[in-house]
């Protein structure tokens, strides 16, 4: 019983942490140049570095690593509001046994976009040159060729995210995957990145508090600010150790991860919206303009909180979830999430 | 990260389980007054002779010396057995007094006190807060005036939990007269049947009388009672916290899920006026999933500070987040049923056994006030945590 990072683990969340802070700064959504796009280049670097296949079987070009290494690389990446890209570009490559394709995904040389449901329809999250997409649900995961479909972009409020929606075509699956751990993971990262959101907004609000003066005393010297940012500090406290529980549960394949999972995505979105929200109204005016990363925290958690089932989806199923005993009995001996390799389903 | 227990920790769980199956009272504990602290004692002297009492107390001072982990197992088995709550007349002897004293007690105190600690001989209570030093307890003003080998006390103290059960009371005093603030401070520990104290029950808006008013009249304080040194009292109550490992709090949290599965339960009968059940309503569905999901969190940050502060060495200064996050579950919850629950929530006669969600609704402002208002701990948070700077 370890319930936080230790060893190789802190390893490699400093590892991403210092990668991240250079490649994807905050800074890069800001300015004539800013753009949501994952580029070309950029996408190669993560690739080079092994970020798509993280918890890919070593076996399949992957790292081997498992739900613990997910959620802390992606509790990095909320922290700069990566664009659902990574994400996407992540989760991909589980979906497919194709050798080619998947090492065309692990090296970011094909471009994966993130499908989710809009009405009746598809909408498209991500770089507008992605040839595919990834439509993930509770059962499975599909790869889609959006290459040869029609698709009319639409002004994304999140300035990380890019946004389409289809105009003509159905897209067609080029493979199916009958998993439901594509589905958790993502849920896991969401959950990640929500943590990540929620800890830049207590961060940027607290070296702000310490420097920012009104009538005569630092920000930080009233209660009506110092009580909001001790708040703040509770809702991102608890979401990372209810994170921690969700990651390790998946991880050791316990029979509540499922719960687990729902408890942290809840806590980690209500944790980022709300922080995001605070974080705005402290800074005051200059927390409303364009050049300062405060609504983009607000805007990206708002985009973050609506993947992988929805505050209302999330609740009704924790509701009447059964948490395991303490003791841990309940925990199946089953391989551990992000060591299963894509089973080979027939395209449908 | 891992959330396995190893055998050994199985092990332990098992034997306390099976020893809890067949020593947990049958009847219930007493709800007020001296039957509860007799109730309180005789179970603690079954724990002591059992070798339960003090689990993650040095093995030097009769305890077990195991982790903070183990302590967590023993609270979860306690709560599985429904043993009686660990919070109760034996608290602050066991959960104060004695940690301060192993810190920084002479070794007659620690030989005279630890043993009637553990084996619940001797209850305790704290008296610190005043009528006019509460959550700004450095401005407290008792006198304690040296005189030859004692020290003489006057005052008041206030909001003293069960100061007439206690034997003995952990005093903080000011025994230098131009001292300000922390300093000139003596930790004094006092016989609560010493001449020259009076106890007076508050009645409190629960309708019981858990908290007193204590006078000290010229009471004469042997000074071999000082723990620590004469001035250096605050550094004394410090070092209290030093020991605190944020995992008293597992208790709460188990009792908490209890509850919300509770309540959950009575949304699934209670129709509400407009014929539907409670838990058909999307509102109350989602504030008790919420709720859930909240208690789930504080079982997590009382397993992760344990596994930060092995990994570090250093306590995390965590324990105002788990009080915040506790105590404003605890409320959200109560305000809740009470939306759910008819007219019959509005019947109060201070029985805590007959009118439980009514009781609980009610004790929530103790939770939040008592042990450091809220607003004390987010002061906390934002000085220790994010180093804000002071106004103060």
């Amino acid at each position: 019983m370890f319930l936080a990072p230790d060893g190789a683990e802190i390893e490699i969340a400093d590892t991403a942490a210092k990668f991240l802070s250079r490649a994807i700064p905050l800074d890069r959504l800001h300015g004539a140049a800013a753009s949501p796009a994952l580029s070309a280049s950029l996408r190669a670097e993560f690739a080079s570095l092994g970020w798509f296949g993280l918890v890919l079987p070593e076996g399949a070009g992957g790292s081997g690593l498992s739900a613990v290494e997910h959620a802390l690389f992606y509790r990095e990446v909320g922290r700069h509001c990566g664009p659902v890209d990574i994400l996407a570009q992540g989760l991909a490559a589980m979906a497919t046994d194709d050798h080619r394709l998947r090492a065309a995904l692990l090296a970011g040389e094909q471009c994966v976009a993130l499908a989710v449901t809009d009405g009746s329809g598809l909408r498209l999250l991500g770089s507008p040159d992605a040839a595919l997409a990834l439509y993930v649900d509770r059962d499975g995961a599909r790869l889609l060729d959006v290459s040869a479909i029609e698709t009319r972009p639409r002004p994304s409020l999140d300035p990380a995210t890019g946004m389409r929606t289809i105009a003509r075509g159905t897209p067609e699956a080029i493979t199916v995957l009958l998993d439901g751990d594509v589905w958790r993971l993502g849920q896991l990262a969401v959950a990640a990145m929500q943590v990540g959101v929620a800890e830049t907004a207590l961060t940027l609000i607290v070296e702000y508090a310490k420097v920012r003066e009104t009538f005569g005393r630092k920000i930080g010297t009233y209660q009506a600010v110092r009580h909001v940012c001790a708040d703040m500090t509770l809702r991102a406290e608890a979401a990372r150790c209810q994170l921690w529980s969700a990651a390790a549960a998946l991880k050791e394949r316990r029979a509540d991860a499922q719960a687990h999972l729902d408890a942290a995505q809840h806590l980690a979105n209500r944790a980022a919206l709300m922080n995001a929200d605070a974080n705005i109204q402290l800074h005051g005016g200059i927390g409303v303009t364009a050049e300062h990363h405060a609504h983009v925290l607000l805007k990206h958690s708002l985009l973050l909180s609506r993947l992988f089932g929805s505050k209302r989806t999330l609740l009704a199923r924790l509701l009447h979830a059964e948490i395991g005993p303490a003791d841990g009995v309940g925990a199946a001996g089953a391989a551990p999430v992000g060591r299963s390799v894509a089973s080979p389903e027939a395209a449908g | 990260m891992d959330l396995r227990y190893s055998e050994e920790d199985d092990e332990f769980r098992a034997r306390a389980r099976a020893w809890l199956q067949t020593h947990v009272p049958r009847s219930p504990r007493p709800p007020r007054g001296r039957a509860a602290a007799d109730f309180d004692r005789a179970w603690q002297r079954k724990l002591y002779e059992h070798g339960w009492a003090g689990v993650a107390w040095p093995t030097e001072y009769g305890g077990r010396g195991l982790s903070a982990l183990h302590q967590v197992i023993w609270y979860e088995e306690l709560a599985r057995a429904h043993a009686p709550h660990h919070i109760n007349t034996t608290y602050v002897a066991l959960m104060h007094a004695g940690p301060t004293l192993i810190a920084r007690g002479t070794q007659a105190q620690k030989a005279y006190h630890l043993p009637r600690i553990l084996s619940g001989e001797a209850l305790w209570c704290q008296g610190f807060s005043e009528p006019n030093a509460g959550s700004d307890l450095a401005s407290l003003t008792t006198r304690g005036v040296v005189d030859g080998n004692h020290v003489v006390v006057t005052g008041v103290k206030m909001w003293t939990t069960d100061a007439q059960h206690a034997d003995f009371q952990e005093l903080l005093v000011r025994t230098d007269p131009e001292s300000r603030r922390h300093h000139g401070l003596t930790w004094l520990i006092c016989e609560m049947r010493a001449p020259g104290i009076e106890i007076r029950p508050i009645t409190t808006m629960l309708l019981d009388e858990h908290v007193n008013t204590v006078f000290y009249n010229e009471v004469r304080i042997p000074r071999a009672n000082v723990v620590g040194e004469i001035g250096d009292g605050w550094s004394t109550a410090l070092a209290t916290l030093s020991f605190e490992r944020g995992t008293g709090f597992i208790g709460d949290q188990l009792d908490l899920y209890q509850r919300v599965q509770r309540a959950i339960g009575l949304a699934q009968q209670v129709r509400l006026e407009d014929g539907r059940l409670a838990i058909d309503h999307d509102d109350i569905a989602e504030r008790l999933a919420s709720l859930k999901a909240d208690t789930m969190a504080i079982r997590a940050m009382t397993l992760t500070s344990i596994a930060e502060t092995d990994r570090t060495g250093v306590p995390g200064p965590k324990s105002s987040l788990m009080k915040l996050m506790v105590t404003s579950t605890h409320k959200a919850l109560s305000e809740l049923v009470g939306g759910i629950l008819g007219w019959e929530f509005l019947e109060f006669d201070g029985d805590r056994t007959s009118h439980p969600w009514t009781y609980d609704f009610l004790w929530s402002w103790v939770f939040t006030i008592a042990g450091g208002t809220s607003e004390i701990q987010r002061e906390i948070i934002a000085d220790r945590l994010l180093g804000l700077p002071r106004a103060r």
